[in-house]
């Protein structure tokens, strides 16, 4: 186009040079005239010529964009296809798609405990499973193998499409109490559960039952619990869950869960939660008894959203009661038994962190003797999935129930996660 | 018995029905949208104007694979309407923890509600082989396309798409306002070619595999990888080797977004490359609040950096 433009521009040119040439006799004057309107006729021409090169130019410019927009199309077409294909694939292959999603979780130490020396302590190889049942519920399950037994760690059902905000879940369940109850071991912040955890909330807050959620509509969060079980705690060995009983020797559980941003980057979050049994089991006394377990937990987080695989900070701690009636040389009587820990970890890195674990656990029969546990620990992260972690704990015993509660301590934690893995929302 | 009106009480009354149910009342006629990102909700908003009340779970500077699962989420989720995603998996590590207590069943996967703005993106890096040790590689494939503004317009037909499904009665006003936006797009993808064109060739090094379909789309050519695999950092070895082609090639720039600078300045140091901090998405900065400013920035502070080198 441009070529063709020079060529009339020069023409034009040419044109004007040999009819302005001052060549002619005076005498020829009016044939001069002619030539001269012969010009501008050739001008105006030329003007017009150039106009409609500007207006083919502009024509192009947007077919070539209409073009880029059909190659686009195509390609989106070509992609819209290739999903299609995709989904008949996927159709053909339901049968595995189907599936749950499938993990494990391998959990292993080695250890050195002042009082009663080393082991390597194969903690847990923890199958877990997922999925949908239909559009109404979930369900997932966790089995733990151990060193000598296999367990049914987790069997739970829960709805997804119950209406006015609430949730129920059935089946073999951590029931939602506290906070770390509700971990599994390898999901910790540190190697082990606080001791004071174990002795007043029984460890993981393993249950069979059922309970209730219902989101409040609130404009933070806040989230309330009911719940009925057989009994609450993985040590727990106050009541009978293997057989029909009276409905006043099973737990009640009742949780309020709130969050709150304090800013982009730090927030609170903050729990409450009773668990009470109208009767427990108590040997050689005929009368029972109640027991009432409370809890209170509280985490500060610093997450600073431009870099939170580097940096980040948590404080977090839960202060448990217990009152129950307990045996004495004097009779049984009711004792009020309180305990908690507390902890700091802070990321140092994507792969570093570093942390410090109080913990102050009291005899549940005598809480005047506890236990006083000091914990540094420190974590690298070689990936998402794999986990290395040194411990060193102090425990100043007083309560001498087990010699694994004593002394110096130290824990060095492999973990490992395989395939899907998965603790939702209560793990985060 | 009789029961006497007092005006106190009745005005006492409507105040805290009105309190208790400021959404319903104030945004009756808005659709209540969730985005899980700042350029979906800027889209949205461009979409659905008047008649949509968006909102993003993430501010824009996050890492989207690093977003912390936070319980503030979940009240939003629970009274969203519509939910808009980039999908792919980019939110895998925090939306579906999110979606389990929201007791929204309405926008879960699958659902109407549930905008899934990733469908008919001609998707790169699909791994043949989906093994962790690979990294932590996404099986569906590069999930950061947003980064193409191309597929900015397949993201904003999604959207559409998505909003006519739920409300067909506004239809029209959908379409032609879907319409405004892809010329308004088109105009700015014709600008960002004609400036992109010093970018041709230009050798990158990038932290993370973010930059693909941006690279692919400004002819810029990626020499490697900063982390070992996707989502490992690296190892010394790594860097090591990753110096020595960076050297070999006459890498220039070595971008980063929301990761730490140390290895980049490391590098950077070794090889004389410039190191660039670019933002993977938008909403990081009054700079970047709209997904046309942010590529935009991203463009310009690409150019600035190649200039200066």
């Amino acid at each position: 186009m441009n070529l063709m433009r020079r060529g009339i521009f020069f023409y034009a040119i040419c044109c004007a040079w040999l009819l302005s040439v001052p060549q002619v006799s005076y005498g020829q004057m009016s044939e001069m005239e002619s030539l001269k309107a012969l010009v501008r006729d050739i001008g105006e021409r030329l003007q017009g010529a150039l106009k409609r090169i500007e207006e083919l130019e502009k024509e192009k410019a947007a077919s070539a964009g209409k073009i880029e927009q059909l190659e686009q199309d195509k390609v989106a077409s070509g992609s819209r296809l290739g999903q299609v294909e995709k989904s008949v694939r996927a159709v053909q292959s339901a049968p595995m798609a189907l599936n749950p999603a499938i993990g494990m979780v391998i959990d292993a130490t080695a250890e050195h405990r002042a009082k009663t020396g080393g082991n390597f302590n194969f903690r847990t190889a923890e199958l877990g499973i997922a999925a949908s049942i239909d559009p109404f519920a979930r369900a997932y399950a966790f089995i733990g193998a151990k060193k000598d037994e296999v367990e049914l760690e987790e069997a739970t059902i829960v709805t997804t499409a119950l209406p006015w905000n609430l949730t129920a879940r059935a089946g073999r369940l951590f029931a939602d109490f506290g906070r770390l109850p509700k971990y599994h071991a390898d999901s910790l912040p540190f190697v082990n559960f606080p001791l004071s955890l174990e002795r007043i909330a029984g460890g993981e807050s393993k249950s069979d039952g059922v309970e209730l959620s219902y989101l409040f509509p609130t404009p933070f969060f806040l989230r309330g619990t009911v719940g009925g079980y057989n009994k609450i705690g993985e040590e727990n060995e106050r009541l009978d869950d293997t057989k029909s009983r009276a409905w006043s020797r099973f737990t009640y559980l009742s949780r309020l869960h709130s969050y709150f941003d304090i800013s982009d980057d730090h927030s609170i979050e903050m729990g409450t939660s009773m668990a009470y049994t109208p009767s427990i089991r108590i040997p050689e006394d005929p009368h029972g008894g109640s027991r009432t377990l409370t809890g209170v937990d509280l985490t500060y987080r610093y997450q600073p959203l431009g870099s939170t695989f580097h940096q980040g900070l948590t404080i977090g701690g839960e202060l448990f009661g217990n009152s129950e009636r307990v045996g004495r040389a004097s009779g049984f009587r009711r004792t009020f038994a309180p305990g908690g820990y507390a902890y700091a970890e802070a990321k140092l890195s994507r792969e570093w962190a570093a942390g410090f674990l109080f913990d102050h656990a009291p005899s549940l029969s005598s809480p005047g003797k506890k236990t006083i546990g000091y914990s540094p620990f420190l974590t690298w992260n070689l990936s998402e999935f794999n986990r290395l972690r040194f411990q060193y704990s102090f425990l100043d015993d007083k309560v001498k129930e087990q010699k694994t509660e004593q002394g110096h301590q130290f824990f060095l934690q492999w973990t490992t996660f395989l395939g899907s893995h998965a603790h939702g929302f209560r793990v985060r | 018995m009789k029961i006497k009106l007092d005006a106190k009480w009745l005005i006492f009354g409507v105040l805290l029905l009105l309190f208790c149910s400021p959404g319903r009342l104030l945004f009756a006629q808005q659709v209540r949208v969730i985005t899980t990102t700042p350029e979906l909700a800027d889209i949205t908003k461009q979409i659905g104007k008047e008649l949509v009340n968006v909102e993003s779970l993430t501010k824009g500077v996050e890492f989207m694979h690093a977003v912390p699962v936070k319980p503030s989420f979940v009240p939003k989720l629970n009274r969203a309407d519509i939910l808009v995603a980039m999908g792919l998996d980019l939110e895998i590590s925090w939306l579906p923890s999110l979606l389990e207590v929201a007791n929204n069943s309405k926008i879960l996967p699958g659902q109407r509600g549930n905008i899934d703005c990733s469908v008919g993106i001609n998707v790169l890096e699909v791994s043949r082989t989906v093994d962790r040790s690979e990294g932590d590689v996404h099986p569906k494939g590069n999930p950061h396309y947003n980064l193409d503004p191309l597929s900015g317009k397949i993201i904003a037909l999604n959207i559409a798409d998505g909003l006519v499904r739920n409300y067909p009665q506004h239809k029209t006003v959908f379409e032609k306002n879907l319409s405004a936006y892809l010329a308004e797009l088109d105009k700015a993808i014709a600008r960002w070619q004609a400036m992109a064109a010093p970018l041709k060739g230009v050798k990158i090094v990038t932290y993370h595999v973010e930059w693909s379909y941006f690279a692919n789309r400004f002819g810029l050519q990626q020499v490697g990888m900063i982390e070992f695999k996707p989502g490992i950092e690296p190892t010394p070895n790594h860097l090591v080797s990753l110096a020595q082609k960076m050297q070999q090639e006459k890498t220039q720039l070595i971008i980063y977004g929301a990761q730490s600078d140390r290895f980049p300045r490391q590098l950077a140091s070794q090889t004389g490359a410039a190191v660039v901090r670019l933002q993977s998405i938008a909403g990081g900065s009054p700079e970047t609040d709209t997904y046309i400013k942010f590529i935009d920035y991203n463009l310009r502070s690409l150019l600035a950096a190649v200039k200066k080198g």
